[in-house]
């Protein structure tokens, strides 16, 4: 465990970045950026929400769209097809990514590494085809349209996704500097021994999933909200990978870091808009950077190098 | 004087292969007892079956009134019987007192006071204090055993199971470590079982044996009897063997 | 009798990838992501060299198929030997390729689909069912090239050192068979095998970039059905799985076909993830 000195340099290191990030719309009037923003904070989620479980269990979940996805659809069902209160959605696409992560981790959890991967990556593509067969509810490859935000001004929204953001890392931050984090991380370490020490490793991997797939499954509402449209892509494999080389890119295991991963390649790819073609480009080149030079990522290291110049 | 675990009719089949075969016996509180046998008698297979980590086919193992057949790991951990490996495995990427640390965060023992401290105070009594810092990986084998004994001792067993805690150790290291386990057993009154291969290692440090080969229990007893047991001599020992263990045996007076 | 036929034609393909992804994983360790990659090569390869070159139809299918082959084991040479300590990072390193190969072809060719002409332009009649002459040399093909490459494996030197390799590495580099080698052959092998696929059914399908996608994803489903490594149950999953799209496509609906690939795969890793056939458990 950290000493306290580093635990306080960590906190006010997180405030400055949210203060950071909350000054964005006052410097940067365009719309169009904040809506960049906007989905590169739904990715800060996700990726955050994978670092949590994945990151810290080492059990790699290939399949993290299925709860956003998850999140999205219902979302999409609600308001569209419901015609519910947007607000609503951010109660029950948690609660029903929550769900989806009982379904398949139960089942899932006791495979070894790689086949748990493969078997929540399935699962992911699996549901991206049901929502394709089943168009009649879900609209097929057109997806749901018609979706309203909470909030109508795109600031506003901006806000509001931050704050979701914020409360999701510090909660996860927290989860991770106690005592469940040091479980997580024996776990990682060495799942037999953990046992032998008297740990429940079931529950802890399927209540981390659960906590990852909630956090997930929320910035999946949000997202789709911001978009208005939700469709089958949200399931796909490629979003799970892209969320993966983020969270490498920030340094996994730190739940910060990821975060600053997704907001850096999103603010990357877009940079590079006018050139749609060279998008997978940047992907690719940055996970070949990453696998030969880089594996303990970018952002975290940095950040530690940083703090060790006041510790 | 109700036995701490009662072991009756346990069996285990690996395909064709008869593993552990009807093996029985009890262990009363406050003992400290060795399991002999030569490689492939089906000792750590049985210490496996004691602690869940394979089922059992058939029979039954009462430990302090607790039914263990059937339970996951972790519960028989919380039962209060602690095991070690034998290939040691710390947690990768952790420092030596975060091992301890996540084994005083079991139910258990969990409100038994702060687990950093817990540990630590753990780590002092096997004489890994000074390390308590480092990291894991890098801890030479005899202080990896230390680890294990830590980490099993910091969930408050009733009964410790130790497989083959010298296994790999140079003489230097065997006995300083035989001596951390005698004081465990004497100043806390821990029930210990170990499965050892070093005659001379067992001799001294237990009261009782229990014999086995070919997954069966071939004799039982104490050392000084184990060592004549026909069937023991014919199954682990040459005849020269032991006649030099029994000289050693007798010379240092424990007969 | 359709589907007898259709299934035929597609399990035949099947089988022609997924076992090209096993052999390749059996003897090196390497889950190849750029597997379809070489499928969609040897598709373009083919379109280019008749489309610019002005190659006969035959020759440059030929040509592609053996380039695409060099392809593959310069691609083991370079880029996958330096990784292989990791088997995650030769499966991203592979990733990285077939996202490469994908985007490259995307702007050399566009998104469009190109046109590769039939070998055979015929339309046969087979027990009262229309099938293109094209099709049936897909099956035929796909059939000869798995028996070439059984006959390879069984009767000379270098297949049976490569099916040492797959056994024991170790044992085979102490028989003096270089293991390294090895791996690179097997790799060519394993891409000029896709690139055949490729060639033989340009002509039906579209040939677009991203055409590599879904053929791993088959080839991959088999081979988890089937068991890693083991060839007989990447021909089996590949009928198995050839024959379900086949019948389901033609029963209820093509969108249903899709997920039987992947709901094979979430099913095996359930029950039992070592696949149905596989001799031992991959990882």
């Amino acid at each position: 465990m950290r000493s306290q000195r580093i635990l306080t340099i960590d906190w006010l290191g997180a405030l400055l970045a949210f203060l950071l990030l909350a000054a964005i719309p006052l410097v940067f009037r365009s719309t169009y950026m904040l809506g960049v923003m906007t989905v590169a904070l739904c990715y800060g989620m996700w990726a955050a929400s994978w670092d949590f479980m994945s990151g810290l269990t080492g059990r790699e979940n290939f399949g993290h769209s299925l709860f956003i996805g998850a999140g999205a659809y219902t979302a999409g069902f609600l308001n569209v097809n419901f015609g519910a209160d947007p607000w609503w959605s951010l109660l029950a696409a948690p609660l029903v990514a929550v769900l989806f992560s009982l379904l398949m981790g139960f089942p899932t959890l006791r495979l070894r590494g790689p086949y748990f991967a493969l078997a929540m990556l399935s699962a992911s593509a699996v549901m991206q085809n049901l929502t394709i067969i089943f168009s009649a509810y879900t609209g097929g490859q057109d997806g749901l349209n018609g979706l309203f935000p909470m909030l109508d001004s795109v600031p506003a929204y901006y806000y509001l996704t931050l704050g979701f953001l914020a409360a999701s890392a510090v909660l996860l931050r927290l989860l991770a500097n106690s005592s469940w984090g040091v479980i997580l991380r024996a776990i990682r370490g060495d799942e037999a021994t953990c046992q032998a020490a008297g740990i429940n490793v079931t529950f802890y991997k399927i209540a981390s999933l659960m906590i990852s797939a909630a956090v997930a499954g929320l910035g999946g509402a949000l997202y789709a909200h911001y978009q208005l449209q939700v469709g089958p892509d949200l399931f796909a494999v490629i979003l799970s990978i892209n969320i993966i080389i983020m969270v490498y890119v920030g340094g996994i295991g730190s739940i910060y870091g990821p975060i600053g991963g997704a907001i850096l390649l999103n603010a990357l790819t877009e940079s590079l808009r006018g050139l749609s073609e060279y998008r997978l480009w940047v992907y690719t080149v940055v996970l070949m950077i990453i696998l030969f030079f880089l594996p303990q990522g970018l952002i975290a290291p940095l950040w530690r190098r940083v703090r060790s110049l006041f510790a | 004087m109700s036995e701490l675990l009662q072991v009756q009719g346990l069996n285990k089949w690996f395909g064709g292969l008869h593993a552990v075969k009807d093996v029985s016996f009890a262990l009363q509180p406050g003992s400290i007892t060795g399991v002999l046998g030569p490689n492939g008698a089906g000792k750590t297979t049985m210490f496996n079956l004691l602690t869940g980590f394979i089922a059992v086919d058939s029979g039954s193992v009462l430990f302090d009134g607790h039914s263990l057949t059937g339970l996951v790991p972790h519960r028989i951990v919380n039962c209060g019987l602690a095991r070690t490996f034998q290939l040691a495995r710390p947690f990768a990427g952790m420092s030596v007192v975060e091992n301890v640390e996540v084994a005083c965060l079991a139910p258990r023992v969990r409100k038994a006071g702060k687990p950093r401290e817990r540990a630590r105070a753990l780590l002092d009594q096997v004489g890994l204090g000074r390390q308590a810092e480092l990291d894991a990986d890098v801890l030479p084998y005899g202080d990896l055993r230390r680890l294990e004994i830590a980490r099993a001792l910091a969930t408050n067993p009733k009964l410790l199971l130790l497989d083959e805690p010298f296994a790999g150790l140079g003489g230097s290291e065997i006995g300083p470590l035989a001596e951390l386990i005698r004081t465990l057993h004497e100043s806390e009154g821990l029930s210990i079982l170990i499965i050892e291969h070093k005659l001379r290692e067992f001799m001294q440090l237990v009261h009782h044996v229990i014999a086995m080969d070919f997954g069966e229990v071939v004799a039982v007893g104490t050392p000084s009897e184990i060592v004549r047991h026909p069937r023991v001599i014919e199954a682990y020992l040459g005849t020269a063997q032991i006649d030099l263990e029994l000289a050693r045996h007798e010379g240092a007076g424990r007969a | 009798m359709q589907i007898v036929i259709y299934g035929a034609v597609i399990s035949s393909i099947y089988a022609l990838l997924a076992v090209g992804f096993t052999l390749i994983f059996g003897v090196a360790r390497i889950l190849n992501l750029a597997h379809g990659s070489f499928y969609a090569l040897g598709a373009y390869g083919v379109y280019t060299l008749t489309a610019n070159a002005r190659l006969p139809l035959w020759l440059a299918a030929l040509v592609s198929v053996l380039l695409v082959g060099c392809l593959g084991v310069a691609i083991e040479r370079v880029l996958v030997r330096p990784l292989r300590r990791s088997m995650l990072a030769v499966l991203l390193i592979t990733l990285a390729v077939a996202l490469m190969v994908e985007q490259v072809l995307l702007l050399t060719f566009g998104s469009e689909a190109r046109n590769v002409p039939s070998m055979v332009d015929a339309t046969y009649q087979l027990f009262g069912v229309d099938i293109s002459g094209q099709r049936l040399l897909a099956f035929a093909g796909a059939v000869v090239v798995l028996a070439g490459l059984w006959g390879f494996l069984q009767f000379t030197r270098l297949g049976s050192a490569i099916l040492a390799v797959s056994q024991d590495a170790e044992a085979a580099q102490y028989m003096g068979i270089p293991s390294d080698r090895m791996y690179s052959i097997v790799m060519g092998v394993s891409a000029a095998m896709a690139a055949v696929a490729g060639v033989l059914v340009a002509p039906f399908q579209s040939v677009i970039p991203s055409m590599g996608l879904l053929p791993l994803v088959k080839a991959f489903a088999i081979v988890v059905v089937g068991g890693l490594g083991s060839i007989a149950g990447s021909i089996v999953g590949a009928l198995l799985l050839g024959f379900s799209e086949t019948i389901i496509a033609f029963e209820v609906s093509i969108e249903w076909s899709q997920i039987v690939s992947v709901a094979a795969v979430l099913i095996t890793l359930i029950v039992r993830p070592a696949g149905f056939f596989g001799k031992r458990a991959a990882f």
